[in-house]
């Protein structure tokens, strides 16, 4: 029994005060208990093809709109975004941002409110709908206290509650935390078996989308390839020529040639053993020995960073870490990981004096942090934030980069000779008069890294540089960041993107609950999967994959490496 | 960071009606302002002071110490240029005017202590709920809880900014007042911009859960006045009552205070 709920005919868009349509002839129809991922590089149409099906446009933001968008027969240009709450729910990225009320249950009766549902069957819909996320133990919670992970589960609760027939989700996952995304998907894989409920979910992680029945994938506002998931997933260079992440495993296996590419860690064993293929030990063991020797050269030049059983209680009395000692040294390329929530940038905005300890010590250069200060600290140690957003300002690019250089009273033509330096070294050279608010979001990232390096920090420290970025950005940031490395500047990222991790740092801290859970060379690191998953961080599949071969490998291109076929 | 100001406690005051403590809150009001002489506030403000430690909500008065010292201070001194007395003690200050000021900076004080008891024990939505019950419609309520809402978040983005800036070098705490006021530029400008997008996904989010879908709509939170709730609503409007007789009978007065 197939029921057509949506259909989309020669859509087109454009955003009010844009030359370009965000949107270019987009068709696709839907059936009833159908789930479709939608996927593609930043700002190449998803969000806007989300917002069109449940009328956000053209009601809410005003454009250019042609062609038509029809979901449970309904036009959306008939119908108001409040009118087609009823058929179309809809969750956000942001979930700060959607959540109204202060205690969670009132937070699922918001919505059934709106359509004037008798009490008792609002009574009804939050137990059910609580249970249904897990969040049943919650529920007299303020929103504000719960885990990002839990938000999202609540905000997709509350939408669940108005009994739509069409769930979107809007990159529900992006600032997820490894398992908290994997208990969102949880949920979507729940919602999936029903039949009643068709699913569309915006989606970057290539590796949640392996239960969609369809994949889209979406450049520049046009539909470029609409087939089942599987299909799709193992086209890996169209993918990678659309700035997707295509998955290591199939990548791999394409390397080498395979013919039928298999897609999950299980089926990657499988296809390993069925080619007689085995890792070479002695090219491991080379690999690794060669890695480990220049941690140990790291190590011998002076540490830069040393915690001492650093303790950090906040003023309302939450004990954010306990007991860490690390060390960092000179060069080094390090990640900080952890769940949302484990203190892990509670932990490095102690690196350059933004927190000081309340208990134990944290020395940089071999001075307390505490005797520097922030200002003559900040020389040292430059910060970027998370979000561009924070710190951005100016109304031109050059001002912005400026900012530090001029705070600390330079002379204008050192000032410029900076600016230039670091505007080259993101990339950027030739924007000096442009509105960094108008760049992408990616672009306001490269500004912000720029801003902080005109300072010349010798430490650079990175909070989430590739949140919010397609996988090309993502990369090319990264490649930036390790270029940066190679000329000398000692690097710190905490990150929730695991292959990021595998693939650039050297060394790794584990944060969990505030205290240093596990540290290591990479490798050594993620060989631990069970303790990893212990702090909520799991790693790519490619990385499990070799696991269970029996060696920790961090990319495809280093099992490449270490191969040895068996026919040779 | 814990920014909202209700506390999730269960007193006595917590469970009032959240119409009796709006009505509360406005005999309070009308208590405080037709005494002039301090000695006739006292009892007033004992029983606002009562209500703060049973409903343990003093401790949110902690977070506004320093603007509160501030306008403590400012209002003793400010009042004695508008009234004079027989009584001169130094400077601009008489005895009656300085009487005058004290009363009017404890009709302050108290002012906001019951205000901030009144947030601080009542749930954003039961105090909304209470004002649509009183009259109040349902936008109107819905844009006061939104406010309401809006404080932490540009309190925590707030944080959030001027750590971005000092770490760049911004130094806020040197520089004269004009100095330091520029200064304030790079925490503004990022402050308002990500307030408006994060407002922008809210007004997203707000319709597509069928905000104003229907002309009526229900409410899942109840009211329920109980015993205790008609019990101090009786005993406020006694007070309220007798205070009015008793200012009409000229009591409360500063003898001697002229004001300007």
């Amino acid at each position: 029994m197939t029921e057509r709920v949506i259909s989309i005919s020669d859509l087109h868009y454009r955003y009010r005060g844009e030359k370009e349509y965000a949107l270019q002839g987009i068709s696709l129809e839907m059936n009833r208990g159908e789930f479709l991922v939608v996927m593609g590089h930043s700002e190449a149409g998803k969000s806007t093809l989300a917002a069109c099906l449940n009328g956000l446009i053209p009601h809410f933001h005003k454009g250019r709109f042609k062609g038509t968008v029809e979901v449970m027969g309904r036009n959306t240009q008939d119908h108001t975004v409040a009118q087609m709450a009823e058929y179309v729910g809809m969750v956000f990225q942001d979930f700060e941002a959607q959540l109204f009320s202060t205690n969670v249950e009132l937070e699922v009766a918001f919505g059934p409110e709106n359509f004037a549902v008798d009490r008792e069957e609002i009574g009804r819909r939050i137990d059910e709908n609580l249970a249904y996320v897990g969040l049943d133990a919650f529920r007299h919670r303020p929103p504000s206290t719960l885990s990002g992970g839990q938000k999202q589960k609540l905000a997709i609760a509350s939408v669940l509650a108005m009994q739509p027939r069409i769930l979107v989700m809007d990159e529900p996952t992006t600032d997820l935390d490894p398992i908290s995304k994997l208990g969102v998907f949880e949920i979507t894989n729940q919602l999936r078996q029903r039949d009643d409920i068709t699913l569309i979910v915006v989606e970057h992680e290539t590796e949640e989308t392996l239960h969609a029945d369809r994949i889209a994938l979406i450049k520049g506002g046009r539909l470029v390839r609409i087939g089942p998931a599987r299909e799709i997933l193992k086209e890996v260079e169209l993918m990678e020529e659309l700035g997707l992440m295509p998955l290591g495993i199939p990548k791999f296996f394409k390397a080498m040639n395979w013919p039928n590419l298999p897609l999950t860690p299980d089926e990657a064993v499988g296809a390993f053993q069925q080619a007689g293929w085995q890792i070479s030990e002695t090219k491991y063991r080379q690999m690794v020995a060669q890695e480990e020797a220049a941690i140990t050269a790291h190590q011998q030049q002076k540490p830069l960073i040393q915690c001492q059983n650093l303790e950090h209680t906040y003023p309302n009395g939450v004990q954010a870490l306990q007991g860490i000692g690390l060390e960092i040294f000179e060069g080094e390329m390090i990640a900080i990981v952890g769940q949302n929530g484990s203190g892990k940038t509670t932990l490095a905005k102690h690196f350059n004096g933004l927190l000081l300890p309340t208990g134990g010590q944290v020395q940089v250069d071999g001075l307390p942090t505490k005797e520097q200060g922030i200002f003559k600290l900040g020389q040292k140690v430059g910060y970027v934030f998370q979000n561009p957003d924070h710190q951005i300002f100016s109304e031109k690019v050059f001002d912005e980069v400026a900012f530090s250089p001029r705070l600390r009273k330079l002379p204008e033509n050192e000032v410029r000779e900076r600016v230039t330096e670091a505007l080259a070294a993101v990339g950027l050279s030739g924007f000096e008069e442009e509105d960094p608010f108008s760049l992408t979001k990616s672009g306001r990232q490269r500004v912000a890294v720029a801003a902080v390096l005109a300072a010349r920090p010798e430490v650079l420290i990175l909070d989430e540089p590739t949140t919010g970025l397609d996988y090309a950005e993502q990369r090319s940031m990264m490649e930036l960041v390790r270029d940066l490395n190679r000329h000398g500047s000692t690097i710190i990222f905490v990150t929730h993107h695991m292959w990021v991790v595998a693939e650039y740092a050297q060394r790794v801290f584990v944060v969990k609950d505030g205290k240093l859970w596990l540290q290591g060379s990479t490798r050594a690191v993620f060989a631990h999967e069970a303790e990893l998953k212990e702090a909520f961080l799991r790693p790519p599949h490619f990385d499990q994959f070799a696991n269970r071969l029996g060696q920790t490998m961090l990319s495809p291109a280093e099992m490449s490496q270490c191969l040895e076929k068996g026919a040779e | 960071m814990d920014s909202e100001l209700y506390l999730d406690y269960d007193t006595p005051i917590h469970r009032l009606d959240a119409r009796t403590k709006i009505t509360l809150f406005a005999f309070t009001f009308l208590g405080l302002v037709i005494f002039e002489n301090p000695l006739w506030l006292l009892p007033l403000c004992a029983l606002i002071f009562i209500q703060g430690l049973v409903s343990r909500s003093l401790i949110n008065l902690r977070r506004i110490r320093y603007i509160l010292m501030v306008l403590v201070v400012s209002s003793l001194i400010m009042w004695n240029v508008f009234a004079s007395g027989e009584t001169h003690l130094f400077w601009i200050i008489d005895l009656e005017s300085f009487l005058f000021s004290l009363g009017r900076t404890m009709l302050m004080v108290f002012m906001i202590t019951g205000g901030m008891i009144l947030i601080s024990t009542t749930r954003n939505e039961s105090l909304v709920l209470g004002m649509i019950r009183m009259g109040l419609p349902y936008r109107f309520g819905f844009a006061i809880s939104t406010s309401l809402r809006l404080v932490p978040t540009i309190a925590s983005s707030v944080v959030t900014i001027s750590q971005a800036q000092r770490s760049r070098g911004l130094d806020l705490e040197s520089g004269n007042i004009l100095q330091r006021l520029r200064k304030f530029i790079p925490l503004l400008i990022p402050v308002f911009i990500s307030t408006i997008r994060s407002t922008n996904v809210f007004g997203m989010a707000l319709e597509s859960k069928g905000f104003g879908a229907r002309e009526d709509r229900t409410f899942y939170l109840q009211l329920h006045m109980g015993k205790l709730d008609y019990i101090l609503l009786a005993f406020g409007a006694i007070y309220v009552l007798a205070v009015i007789y008793l200012r009409i009978m000229g009591y409360g007065t500063i003898p001697g205070l002229i004001k300007f």
